[in-house]
């Protein structure tokens, strides 16, 4: 029997669909290393110790003078603490989604739409919120008091930010978290059913450590997210180049400066570039380079944590 | 002839019905005597759903004998097999008639610790489920769950003890720290019959556990089996009927959801009393 070769249009149909796909592909690395690109080379050159240790100097005239210390700090700062907030939640949350939830309860749909509509929420519209809610006088504990002798927080400060940015990360953390909980091989659960094991201490000891590689990769991406916004920081964290406290390295101060006001990278970048409210495109691409070496970064730290795990098994 | 005479009255015809019930219960106490019967199933019905894929199974299960359940794909085994650790009870849908006793319990009493009683009734699946952590650690999960308090000395005991009495000590002694995914097929279903006897249970159910295996490890599977029987009471479930003649001392044949032949193992092969199974059993269907 003869094999019958392939004819034209069927040969060209064969192609579309791997062709288009590896094309959408390329547009989208061609993209992101064009921007990476762009940001090493006009940043490069301004990104050196000095650069990395000193604090801004927001002064219009010198525009060259300056570092990004404090935003450095100021990033680690707020990623730390939003990550401490979101992991307890968006852990417990995925457990009880992929572990306990019936999805045909009306409770389960509510959840389900309640961290749809969060994740579609503009982060600017947190930030707003942030504000409105945390200047209220119960929260005068998160941030030092507006004007002497009134009733209302300031609502801007390390913690406002934090757990601003914590509701803001929210809904993608815990996708992802549910998802590698819910990747966990069913005969797992079964096995240890079968040998009487209760179903918490199973998610405890056999599903948790299994997800646990999805579940870093979730707690990863919320830091990228945090340390990578913009407008929440912008509102909520105060519109300042510095912190309100001096020797924020001081631990006796780290209340105040928890309740302070301060400044990261993306509002570094935003008040250096003339983009923003800046006129010094140099100093914004530097803490362009800078956020982007630490996202770049913790993504590495992601995948590593994975292979890692990967390999002990 | 008068009509009044010939129809007796309900609570007679009550009456007459639990006389018969009652004599019944007394023919199996008695039969369960005589045969040592640990599991004992009394018209068992089975649904998922609307869908009913067990009905009107009676049949007991000697203690100290491997009683093997055989029948085409979905012919209900493996679902009376769970039913008997209420593996079941997980599933949406499912609801049970019947009665089910283990010793004389009726293990879907409410009031019954599920947890418990699947300690006591262990089960082996399909493929081996070792848990993604070290081969002491597999079996150390199970038994401090039902004995918290244990020390560690007492612990490595039990754990060395259930991997020698699984045939697996030998090959995995000098390394109990190895993860228990690096375990070959063979070793990893003998690791989870250890993980299974680690917690002293009276009934060992294995759902088809050679179907991934290769025949040299289905070898030692059966050989552990025979060994095991004389402390345990073993269910298998097999799709495998030379397995099943090699080492069942009852057969249970189900076809669409009927138990439609149980008994001596020798007798259901050699001798079916049904139609169907003497068809299955020379390998017609199935």
């Amino acid at each position: 029997m003869r094999v019958s070769p392939i004819k034209g249009h069927a040969r060209l149909s064969r192609w579309i669909g791997p062709a288009s796909a590896w094309i959408a592909a390329a547009v989208v690395a061609a993209v992101c290393f064009f921007i990476v690109g762009h940001i090493v080379r006009e940043g490069y050159a301004h990104v050196d110790w000095k650069f990395l240790t000193t604090d801004p100097d927001p002064s219009p005239a010198e525009s060259t003078g300056g570092g990004v210390r404090i935003p450095i700090v100021g990033t680690t700062f707020l990623v730390l603490l939003s990550t401490l907030l979101t992991f307890p939640i968006a852990l417990g949350a995925a457990v009880y989604l992929a572990e306990y939830m019936d999805e045909r309860w009306a409770v389960t749909k509510a959840i389900r739409l309640g961290l749809e509509v969060l994740a579609g929420v503009p982060s600017v519209v947190f930030g707003m919120f942030g504000v409105a809610m945390f200047s209220h006088g119960v929260f005068t504990f998160m941030s030092s008091s507006g004007a002497e002798g009134s009733d209302v927080a300031f609502g801007r400060s390390f913690l406002v930010a934090a757990t601003v940015m914590a509701i803001h990360v929210l809904p993608f953390v815990i996708k992802v978290m549910e998802e590698a909980i819910r990747s966990v091989p069913l005969s797992y659960r079964q096995g240890a059913a079968a040998l009487g094991v209760t179903k918490w201490r199973a998610i405890r000891r056999i599903v948790l450590p299994a997800a646990a590689p999805g579940i870093a990769t979730g707690v990863i991406l919320g830091m990228g997210l945090a340390a990578g916004d913009t407008a929440i920081v912008w509102l909520t964290l105060g519109g300042t180049m510095n912190m309100a406290v001096d020797n924020w390295w001081a631990l006796d101060q780290i209340v105040n400066v928890l309740r302070g006001t301060g400044s990261t990278l993306t509002t570094f970048i935003y008040f250096s570039s003339p983009a923003g409210e800046g006129n010094a495109p140099e100093l914004a691409y530097g803490g362009a380079m800078v956020l982007i070496l630490l996202v770049i970064t913790l993504n590495a730290a992601a995948t590593l944590i994975g292979r890692a795990r990967r390999q002990t098994r | 002839m008068n009509e009044s005479l010939r129809t007796p009255a309900p609570e007679a015809d009550e009456a007459a019905m639990l006389l018969a019930e009652l004599d019944r219960q007394m023919i199996r106490a008695e039969r369960a005597l005589e045969r040592n019967t640990l599991i004992d199933v009394d018209n068992l019905e089975v649904r998922y759903g609307s869908n009913v894929v067990l009905r009107d199974v009676t049949f007991d299960v000697p203690a100290n004998q491997i009683t093997a359940f055989i029948g085409p794909s979905g012919c209900g085994k493996s679902t009376a097999l769970r039913c008997f650790n209420r593996m079941n009870d997980e599933i949406r849908g499912f609801s049970m008639n019947g009665r089910i006793q283990l010793g004389g319990q009726d293990i879907y009493d409410p009031r019954v610790d599920v947890t418990e009683l699947r300690r006591q009734v262990g089960m082996v699946f399909q493929h081996p489920n070792p848990f993604p952590m070290s081969i002491h650690e597999n079996i150390a999960l199970a038994v401090r769950e039902h004995n918290p308090r244990i020390s560690r000395d007492e612990l490595d005991g039990v754990v060395e003890q259930a991997l020698v009495h699984a045939n697996l000590w030998d090959e995995v002694k000098d390394d109990l720290k190895r993860s228990a995914l690096a375990l070959s097929g063979g070793q990893q279903q003998r690791l989870c019959i250890a993980r299974a006897l680690a917690v002293r249970p009276t009934v060992i159910m294995l759902d088809e556990p050679c179907a991934s295996l290769d025949p040299i490890s289905t070898a030692r599977i059966e050989e552990l089996l025979l060994e095991l029987v004389a402390d345990y009471t073993i269910i298998i479930v097999t799709h495998n009927l030379a397995q099943a003649r090699r080492i069942s001392d009852d057969v249970a044949f189900f076809l669409m959801g009927r138990l439609l032949e149980f008994g001596d193992a020798r007798r259901v092969f050699e001798d079916p009393l049904r139609r169907e199974t003497a068809d299955y059993v020379r390998g017609a269907y199935g």
